[in-house]
């Protein structure tokens, strides 16, 4: 049996009455051994046996006794959207208009110009992906990693779904980018296929975005997940959740509607080869690595500094904006709206 | 701090404006109409350049003839390879050096529009009778 000491914080305590009452009734559960209020704080400090319980599970648990009492237990503090949330946004709004911005320079800048040899070489497959990487292609890769891995970060866990991720997208490049050569035939999907892929990420693009916000909480409802059959089933359920669920997406990106990966698909299934096309799709995907990382790893120093509130409000707003273009931009690839980006 | 920040974003604010401001200016010579359509053999050829997007990005022709939109390219690798026409429910991905021809029928007059797999890229065809 595991003994573990838990801090919660306590609603509906104003007086010292309260702190004994809450200390008394808590220190009568079973599994409960000490237990410590603060009226200063308003939280309490419990020490126990818990089990594999998730924070939130134990606090509705504790609630129960003392619901009676008009007392609530939670994990955050139980106040409504606070005053330091609103000042977060006020540094977040603009820093992400300025990314936007940004964005849209890159396009217009030509890049894309650097590029005019006719052969394509390792090379040139990895300056190409570096120029995607900087392109619109960046709303739809980058976009879908940023919403997960900021989403990852929040939740504590940085490191290995990044790697994940990256480990997931190269691999896939490398041997999918293979078979093209080999079977000299591309993965294209067709247009409505392409449309619902698109729509989809869209949406779980919104989604994670608003969650990251932290503004919303019935969104957080919304959140994908691994389906509950598999959670029941499995101990260790959020090990899975976080391992596989980043790498199918990395491997899922060599199927996303960018200009530059098809392209780079085409010329692969001229190589006629495994090897030279499975080096071609890997080249090109090194070569969106740097800035795929830097996107990702942005998460990675955040979570504790007193920054995270803008940092994940930034990012949420970012994730947003990128979510809304694609979305529109699936929009018009289908014909149902008239083309509303012209970089 | 805040000041810190403010003057960043007026920066890029700035210097982005001052960009997109230059190049809306390049942007309407691309737009007029070039004579790049032309009629050989009672066939209407489009001849559309391919590379960060279509160039001329507004053509005007005429409709009822049997039409086809010409596309070079010169080591073109961006999304603009991805040539996507909704509306005639054509999608095709284009090599990155050459010319190559996408049929478009006998089209009725109208708008056609014309983009890039991902929509950031696009043309359009005004077909008149």
């Amino acid at each position: 049996m595991s003994q573990q000491t838990l801090t919660f914080h306590i609603h509906g305590m104003h007086c010292n009455a309260c702190t004994l009452m809450t200390e008394s009734e808590l220190g009568d559960l079973p599994n409960i051994n000490q237990v410590k209020a603060s009226l200063a704080n308003h939280t309490v400090e419990v020490t126990g046996d818990f089990g594999v319980k998730t924070p939130e599970q134990i606090a509705e648990e504790l609630t129960i006794p003392l619901k009676s009492h008009g007392y609530t237990i939670s994990v955050k503090p139980f106040n409504k959207l606070g005053a330091k949330s609103w000042s977060d946004f006020k540094i977040a709004v603009p820093i992400a208009l300025g990314f936007a911005v940004l964005f849209v320079v890159l396009q217009k800048i030509g890049l894309v110009n650097l590029v005019n040899s006719g052969n394509v070489t390792y090379g040139t497959a990895f300056v190409i992906g570096i120029i995607a990487s900087l392109s619109s292609c960046m709303a739809v890769v980058g976009g879908l990693l940023l919403s997960m891995s900021a989403t990852f970060a929040k939740e504590g866990d940085k490191v290995r779904p990044q790697l994940m991720f990256h480990g997931g997208r190269l691999v896939s490049f490398f041997i999918l980018g293979g078979v093209i050569g080999a079977i000299g035939s591309a993965f294209t999907l067709n247009a409505s296929a392409t449309f619902t892929l698109s729509l989809v990420i869209a949406i779980v693009m919104l989604i994670l975005g608003i969650n990251l916000l932290d503004v919303f909480g019935w969104a957080k409802k919304l959140q994908p997940s691994m389906p509950k059959f598999i959670s029941k089933h499995a101990h260790g359920v959020s090990k899975l959740n976080h391992t596989l669920t980043p790498l199918l997406v990395g491997v899922a990106t060599f199927f996303l509607p960018c200009g530059f990966t098809q392209s780079m698909q085409l010329y692969t299934l001229t190589t006629g080869n495994f090897l030279t096309g499975g080096l071609t799709m890997l080249a090109f995907a090194l070569g969106t690595l740097p800035v795929l990382a830097l996107i990702s790893f942005s998460s990675f120093s955040i979570k504790n500094s007193s920054k995270s509130g803008i940092f994940f409000k930034t990012a949420g707003l970012v994730v947003i904006m990128f979510a809304l273009f694609n979305l529109i931009n699936s929009l018009v690839v289908i014909g149902l709206i008239p083309p509303i980006f012209n970089f | 701090m805040k000041t810190t920040i403010t003057a960043i974003i007026l920066a890029i604010l700035i210097i982005g404006g001052a960009l997109w401001y230059s190049n809306k200016g390049s942007d309407t010579t691309n737009n007029v109409p070039v004579n790049n359509v032309t009629v050989v053999d009672g066939k209407q050829i489009i001849e559309i350049n391919v590379k960060g997007g279509y160039q001329p990005r507004k053509n005007v022709a005429t409709a009822g003839i049997p039409t086809i939109i010409r596309f070079d390219t010169n080591g073109t690798y961006d999304c603009s390879i991805a040539v996507r026409i909704p509306s005639l429910s054509i999608a095709k991905n284009i090599p990155p050096v050459g010319s190559t021809d996408i049929d478009l029928g006998t089209p009725k007059s109208g708008l056609l529009r014309g983009m890039c797999a991902m929509g950031m890229y696009s043309f359009e065809v005004e077909f008149k009778s």
